[in-house]
């Protein structure tokens, strides 16, 4: 009976209950579509890692990120693929170059380069045409959201990178990097644009076989490295994640616009509840008076609140739902692991009911003698 | 049915400056089957004893009994359980609470606790609310009722659970004369056939006919207690 009164009290009291809604809605689809943003960009930072098929990334040692580090000899591909459990070794080298677009400016660009056949740390989607495109020497890959920064490309178009000539072979599709364009092509060409020493790679990339322990198998792998070289993949992409997130000033900004959207959302919760309380204390006098004890008239608001809040939370995650929809695919880096929705629910949830907390202490103030004035 | 008894019961104020005295030492006895109105002018203290007999109001001094039982002291959730058992309250205003329907707001005085309200409430209140002439109107929102009605109804929501003692703060100061003496009479019926102590606050002269016993307070203190006299009045009228 106290939660069927709560909810006569939301359902008539149209326009706090309009009001509180508007808060808890806020509340979800603001700091929902920043975290969505927050995680497309997290995405977009370790894409190389987190795609490159290797459990283990030989690097130089004591890297802060993917993107960091000095150059590795090819001794170590060799040391690598000595193991007996290593599947595979391959190298990757990434340098930067200027490509030129079609009016003749020009984009700087990360030009990724794999070795063929296996073209390991490769795209690994692709709008039009496919990898094979990469065994070609001169044939590059750009992603789809890049087209329009490079002067919208066609497939099969000659154009340059760093004075090498190079053809458009593939159109990859999600293979957008944090630091800049991402090109992949072959090793050799990406030695040719940047100009790396021979038997020099940026990184390499190992497979172990499946069935091996991994944990025992990058001990291995360590102790045939240098200290500080040797990068589990997950290892790696969080390192970089959180180097990212610590050092561009991203986490800051999304951390203060989150913070934002609560406190507006608890402001506007808080408010509401409260006129709201404040134009039924007559009633929970009345309750107070006939029966009811304090902890009935907190159930009565919880429950108001928890109403609202879980009204709130549907419509703030359907219209969210409808912008991660509207911008699957686009160029706003957008994405929502599995885990968020429920926590982002709960944290709506607590902050609505921290946002009545004022209200609840006004209603428990009811006294019922009020009642006899 | 037990007897309500107020022995010393007098309360203080504070403005936090200075305390005041509202209510001097009263002794009051209150027996079943008995109408009694509580008169006075305002700020003679007939609101303030009304609240200490309620329970909504401790005491600065003396004591309460009901039946055997001292409730004087009792903690907010003791007090509020035997408001929610034995006690019925109709107040000047009807005091339903909007959204609720009629028939909502009655089962409230049951489950305000959480309680499952009784599988044979709907038929209770149904006839309840026939008896005082509020037929069809248990779906309805307070806000379509009138003000007679809405009063009826808190008499409903008042007397749904066979309270032991009904109080009444100026019940019929809100209505027109004929409502007025509709609910005045739905009392008295109450008192009388049902065995309930009811005690009505008012200063309307015209409520003065219905009650056996008529209580007169001025400055916080009873100057007449006419229960006999005025009885004898009303056989001789």
């Amino acid at each position: 009976m106290r939660s069927l009164t709560a909810l006569r009290m939301v359902v008539h009291d149209r326009s706090s209950t309009a009001g509180a809604l508007l808060g808890v809605v806020a509340i979800v689809f603001l700091v929902g579509q920043q975290l969505s943003i927050l995680f497309g960009l997290l995405n977009y930072m370790s894409v190389l890692v987190d795609h490159s098929g290797a459990d283990a990334w030989v690097m130089s040692a004591n890297v802060r990120n993917a993107d960091a580090g000095n150059s590795v000899s090819v001794r170590f591909m060799d040391r690598a693929i000595g193991l007996e459990e290593v599947e595979w070794a391959e190298p990757v080298l990434i340098g930067n170059g200027l490509f030129k677009t079609g009016d003749g400016s020009f984009e700087s660009v990360r030009v990724v380069g794999i070795r063929r056949p296996r073209l390991a740390g490769g795209p690994w989607e692709f709008e039009k045409a496919d990898e094979r495109a990469l065994l070609d020497l001169d044939s590059v890959t750009v992603d789809r959201l890049d087209l329009a920064k490079l002067g919208n490309p066609r497939l099969e178009q000659v154009t340059e990178i760093g004075d090498s000539r190079v053809r458009i072979g593939a159109i990859s599709d999600g293979a957008r990097g944090f630091q800049g364009t991402l090109v992949f092509a072959s090793l050799d060409k990406v030695r040719e644009i940047a100009r790396t020493p021979p038997g020099r790679y940026s990184a390499i990339l190992v497979r172990f076989k499946p069935g091996v322990s991994k944990e025992a198998a990058l001990g291995k792998l360590r102790a045939v490295m240098p200290p500080g070289a040797v990068y589990a993949t997950d290892e790696l992409s969080r390192l970089t994640r959180r180097y990212y997130f610590a050092h561009t000033g991203i986490g800051g900004s999304f951390g203060f616009s989150t913070i934002i959207a609560v406190l507006i959302g608890v402001v506007i919760i808080s408010l509401t509840m409260y006129t709201s309380v404040l134009s039924r204390a007559r009633d929970f006098a009345v309750m107070r008076a006939i029966g009811g004890r304090r902890r009935d008239i907190a159930v009565v608001v919880v429950s108001e609140v928890l109403i609202i809040a879980g009204v709130g939370v549907f419509v703030g995650f359907l219209m969210l739902a409808v912008l991660l929809n509207m911008t699957h695919g686009s160029a706003i880096p957008s994405y929502f692991p599995r885990q968020v929705p429920p926590l982002l629910a709960a944290g709506a949830l607590a902050v609505s009911l921290l946002g009545s907390l004022v209200a609840l202490r006004v209603a428990l103030r009811a006294e019922p003698a009020s009642v006899f004035h | 049915m037990a007897v309500l008894t107020l022995e010393n019961i007098a309360r203080d104020f504070s403005d936090g400056r200075q305390v005041r005295r509202v209510l001097f030492p009263t002794n009051l006895r209150f027996e079943p089957g008995e109408l009694t109105v509580l008169s006075g002018p305002s700020g003679s203290g007939k609101t303030t004893l009304l609240s200490i007999i309620g329970l909504v109001l401790r005491p600065t001094e003396g004591c309460l009994h009901l039946g055997e039982r001292d409730v004087t002291a009792l903690s907010d959730s003791d007090a509020a359980l035997l408001r929610l058992r034995d006690y019925g309250f109709v107040f000047q205003q009807p005091m339903l609470i909007e959204g609720l329907s009629v028939m909502e707001n009655i089962a409230l005085a049951f489950a305000v606790q959480g309680a499952r309200p009784p599988k044979d409430l709907r038929g209770k209140a149904e006839a309840l609310l026939e008896s005082l002439g509020l037929h069809a109107t248990s779906h309805m929102q307070p806000r379509l009722l009138s003000g007679g009605m809405k009063q009826r109804a808190s008499i409903a929501r008042a007397l749904i659970k066979d309270p032991a003692i009904l109080l009444c703060d100026e019940p019929t100061s809100a209505l027109d004369a004929e409502s007025g003496q509709a609910v005045m009479a739905i009392l008295k019926r109450i008192a009388i056939e049902e065995g309930r102590i009811v005690i009505v606050v008012s200063h309307d002269a015209r409520v003065f006919p219905y009650a056996d016993r008529l209580v007169k307070l001025e400055n916080g203190t009873v100057v007449a207690d006419t229960h006999e006299r005025y009885a004898e009045a009303k056989e001789t009228r």
